[in-house]
């Protein structure tokens, strides 16, 4: 869910997925071959990188992090030179020895990048052993949305979504994971994605108090939007971040938005190098070329993504990204969630 | 194969007969096909418009519960009143519960949920399996969060909410849980109008359904979808609550004329879907929006029935079987009404044709349909005409000829052999001479004095000189012999058959003295004598010319000697 670029899967994409899906066979050396989300490697781009590089790419789009990972395990990777994946997701593809490491040194470009990209280390599951696995290009965070009619000063921390002021006012979204996560950082745990065994019962009660909050749960874009200006809800977890932002915004609904100081959690897309790569300098080139300006910029314009180079104007510099990371027991924030979401008090939620 | 007219015209009206009774049929069947399918069409509206209205009353019905519950004092009374009476309270309400989910096997769940307490569910019923249930204690659950309990505490005092159609996720909900399910709730307000908690219904959308289609023939189809198109029901489970598992599968992109009834820009749409997964068996389908009156967070669904167009048509079938017979018939009727036709139209023809073909001198035209009055009639007069023409004409040339021949070959004046005649007889004689080796005997006639009589009496007296001559001379010598005349006053005779030299004589001498005879012309005697001279085969020649010229010499031989005598070629 949270790999918000399923949002572009458009079936026009279909013929082109098909036909660049035979390209690879006929790869040569000075041919790249890359695996990317539509949206990330527009034509016209496409085109500017051959035309100074002298080289040919090829393009495979995919949909879901399952394809994704289903098109890379197909050969162990030998089919890729260079891939777009999430910072969650990649820790597998780590584990599998699917991606190489990457040489920073070949992406000066990396230099124009925000402070908070540059700092690799900071951002979790993107350094191992010492050695950097992928380049971030770009992020969606879950911010707050606030109705400026309603909430005067912009919300601070995530604790707003239970400020007892706003009861019946909150809008949240439908997913185990990220609440338990939104639970976790609420109560001030350092990891929100790793729940040790005795913090259960507290994230749980602290649920159960977001849910007698809430004025209720959206899981589209759309339905959000409406429920917002139906209900004239004060407060929203933007699960889809910006791009709710702009709909509530061209909807006329007079809104802010917040970054918590805990930090939004996010998604954050970078580019990685396969291990199995013929052209590992090609690679590093067009992960170097997709950092310039002008791509960046398509990127905010044409997709309505984040890039990692200028912040975008709803975000200030210090605003907090965490990056999303797997959780530990994906199974039991699913189970637990569900009852929560059912209306069972804290007795039935941690009943065995 | 030669095509004859008859074949001809007759293959082309037996064409025409075919073709106009196929597309005759043809244009029938598919006007009694698009009248069935259009009156299937209207069927399916109809059967689409009473399941809607039944989907009203299911609604209305549910709807007259959840009022009767709301005003029940019990409900009430347990949401405002001391917690001591709330256990009897419960119990009734239980009780009633119970008695209207036995009445309603679509009810899966009846809830009194307060106001307070984050929506805590204060009576429940469940349905499970067969039984019903009473959910107590910590398993009641709070549900202020929930757009029914939170929408329907904002209603007026005696209105219905509804809720979208969903799948049931609350968990706990025993047989409701992971059904399609649609919420109806009710407030429940105290004298001040304030509501202080809801009544709820959950319906079992798909048993409530199942029952509306169980009265509809098999194969038709029932087909829900919500305000934005999502399915609900479909005969096809896994395109249903396509949103709920992430994949929305829209009616309007599995036939696509009801993006309009989505759009809201028509009420009702009929439609042939005949492409994408209907490729293989078209479907004929009738949708409508049912508009919903009640507070919801949907405004209308949309229903829909279809039958395959297989099922349809199959009724056309029988329809399709009887019209082909029909242009069959037509078609063969016509077929031999053509055959008739043409073999009316020929037969005279050939008739005439035959008739014609057999025309000659001999034989004239018979069996011409002379009576006829049409063309064929007049056709046949016209040949008999001409035929009489010709026979006509045939006859006077077949008459010239003969004149032609006689001319040629006779002397007109006495009616003798001609020298053309002579000369043929004379090689035949030859020939049959030299064959058999008998004698032939050639003599030359020459009328003495024939100028002086000429002179005297005129040509008239010549002419009729020579022609007495001629009877002379044919009455003096034998049928066999030829008596010729070579022109002028010249004669010939041919004595054929073999005469004894010695008898020669007297033949000559027979014929000098036929002479003798007194011949008058116009009252005055003239004396004719002749001169004759004679040759003989083989002695004088063994040829025509040498027998002719040596009979001519003797002759002047004659003539120059005494005249009125004969003389033979070789004086002997």
């Amino acid at each position: 869910m949270l790999t918000c670029a399923t949002p572009f899967l458009n079936w026009r994409w279909l013929p082109l997925l098909c036909l660049v899906g035979w390209l690879p066979l006929l790869a040569s050396a000075d041919t790249l071959r890359v695996l990317s989300w539509p949206g990330y490697a527009d034509a016209d781009l496409v085109k500017a990188f051959e035309a100074r590089t002298g080289s040919q790419v090829s393009i495979t789009f995919i949909d879901s992090d399952e394809a994704l990972w289903e098109r890379v395990n197909q050969n162990q990777g030998q089919d890729f030179d260079v891939l777009a994946v999430n910072t969650a997701e990649l820790q597998r593809y780590i584990q599998a020895a699917l991606v190489g490491p990457i040489d920073t040194a070949q992406v000066p470009n990396t230099a124009r990048q925000l402070p908070r990209f540059r700092q690799l280390g900071s951002i979790s599951g993107l350094v191992h052993q010492g050695r950097v696995y992928g380049v971030p290009y770009t992020y969606a965070e879950m911010g707050l949305i606030y109705d400026r009619q309603q909430i005067k000063a912009p919300p601070s921390s995530v604790t707003a979504l239970w400020d007892p002021r706003y009861r019946g006012k909150v809008l949240l979204y439908n997913s185990s994971s990220h609440n338990f996560s939104l639970a976790a950082q609420s109560l001030g745990h350092s990891n929100p994605f790793q729940l040790g065994t005795g913090q259960w019962p507290a994230a749980v009660d602290r649920l159960i108090a977001l849910r007698r909050n809430a004025l209720g749960f959206y899981t589209q874009p759309d339905e959000s939007v409406q429920l917002f200006r139906q209900k004239r809800a004060a407060l929203m977890l933007a699960n889809y971040g910006s791009q709710q932002l702009q709909l509530l915004r061209s909807a006329g609904v007079d809104v802010g938005y917040a970054i918590p100081k805990e930090g939004a959690l996010a998604w954050l897309d970078i580019w990685a190098v396969t291990r199995q790569t013929k052209n590992a300098a090609l690679a590093h080139a067009w992960i170097n070329f997709l950092l310039e300006p002008a791509p960046s910029q398509a990127l905010v314009a044409r997709q309505g993504l984040a890039n990692t180079v200028a912040e975008p104007p709803y975000l200030h510099p210090k605003d907090r990204m965490v990056w999303l990371e797997p959780v530990e027991n994906s199974l039991r924030r699913q189970q637990l969630w569900e009852r929560i979401y059912s209306g069972d008090r804290v007795a039935r939620v941690l009943a065995p | 194969m030669k095509w004859g007219l008859a074949a001809r015209l007759g293959s082309v009206l037996a064409l025409v007969s075919l073709l106009m009774a196929g597309m005759t049929g043809l244009y029938a069947y598919q006007v009694a096909r698009d009248l069935l399918v259009q009156a299937a069409k209207d069927e399916l509206m109809t059967a689409t418009h009473v399941i809607a209205r039944r989907v009203s009353d299911i609604r209305q019905d549910a709807s007259r519960d959840l009022q009767l519950l709301a005003r029940y004092p019990a409900s009430l009374a347990l949401l405002q009143g001391p917690p001591s009476s709330q256990g009897s309270q419960a119990e009734q309400l239980s009780t009633l519960f119970e008695l209207m989910m036995r009445d309603n096997p679509a009810y899966f769940q009846m809830r009194l949920i307060s106001a307070s307490d984050y929506g805590l569910e204060r009576v429940r019923v469940d349905r499970d399996g067969d039984n019903l249930l009473r959910v107590q204690g910590d398993d009641l659950q709070e549900k202020s969060h929930y757009p029914y309990v939170s929408d329907t505490l904002h209603l007026p005092a005696g209105s219905t909410y509804l809720s979208r159609i969903v799948i049931n996720h609350e968990r706990g909900a025993h047989a409701g849980l992971g059904q399609p399910t649609v919420l109806l709730a009710s407030p429940v307000t105290n004298a001040r109008g304030q509501a202080l908690g809801v009544i709820v219904i959950n319906m079992d959308l798909k048993g409530a359904f199942n029952r509306l289609a169980s009265d509809l023939p098999a194969e038709f189809k029932l087909f829900l979808a919500n305000q934005q198109g999502d399915f609900l029901i479909h005969p096809d489970n896994s395109k249903t609550f396509g949103f709920d598992t992430g994949r929305r599968v829209l009616m309007q992109d599995e036939f696509p004329a009801t993006r309009a009834l989505v759009e809201g820009q028509v009420s009702q749409v009929m439609l042939e879907a005949n492409a994408g997964t209907h490729a293989s068996t078209p479907m004929v389908a009738a949708f409508m929006a049912n508009q919903i009156r009640v507070t919801s967070s949907d405004s209308a669904i949309f229903l829909g029935l279809a039958q395959p167009r297989s099922s349809v048509l199959n009724r056309s079938h029988a329809l399709g079987l009887t019209i082909l017979q029909i242009a069959g018939g037509l078609g063969l009727a016509g077929f031999a009404l053509a055959l008739l036709l043409a073999r009316w139209v020929t037969r005279p023809l050939n008739t005439m044709s035959k008739a014609v073909a057999a025309f000659s001198t001999a034989q004239p035209i018979v069996g011409l349909p002379l009576s006829r009055q049409d063309e064929i009639g007049q056709l046949a007069r016209s040949f008999d005409h001409m035929q009489q023409q010709i026979h006509q004409q045939f006859t006077e040339l077949q008459a010239n000829r003969q004149e032609l021949e006689h001319l040629a070959r006779f002397d007109a004046l006495t009616g003798l052999p001609n020298r053309r005649l002579l000369m043929e007889r004379l090689d035949n004689a030859l020939e049959r001479a030299k064959r058999t080796q008998t004698p032939l005997a050639v003599m030359f006639i020459d009328m003495d004095h024939f100028k002086a009589i000429n002179d005297r009496w005129g040509h008239d007296a010549g002419d009729a000189a020579l022609q007495w001559v001629a009877r002379q001379l044919l009455e003096h010598t034998r049928k066999t012999d030829t008596v010729a005349r070579l022109g002028g006053d010249e004669f010939v005779v041919l004595l054929d058959s073999p005469v004894p030299v010695d008898q020669l004589a007297s033949i000559a001498q027979k014929l000098l003295d036929g002479m003798r005879e007194p011949w008058f012309f116009e009252g005055h005697l003239c004396n004719i004598e002749f001169s004759i001279g004679i040759s003989l085969y083989p002695q004088d020649g063994d040829t025509v010319d040498a027998l002719l010229s040596s009979a001519d010499a003797a002759m002047y031989r004659v003539k120059t000697a005494s005249r009125n005598d004969f003389g033979f070629a070789l004086q002997r």
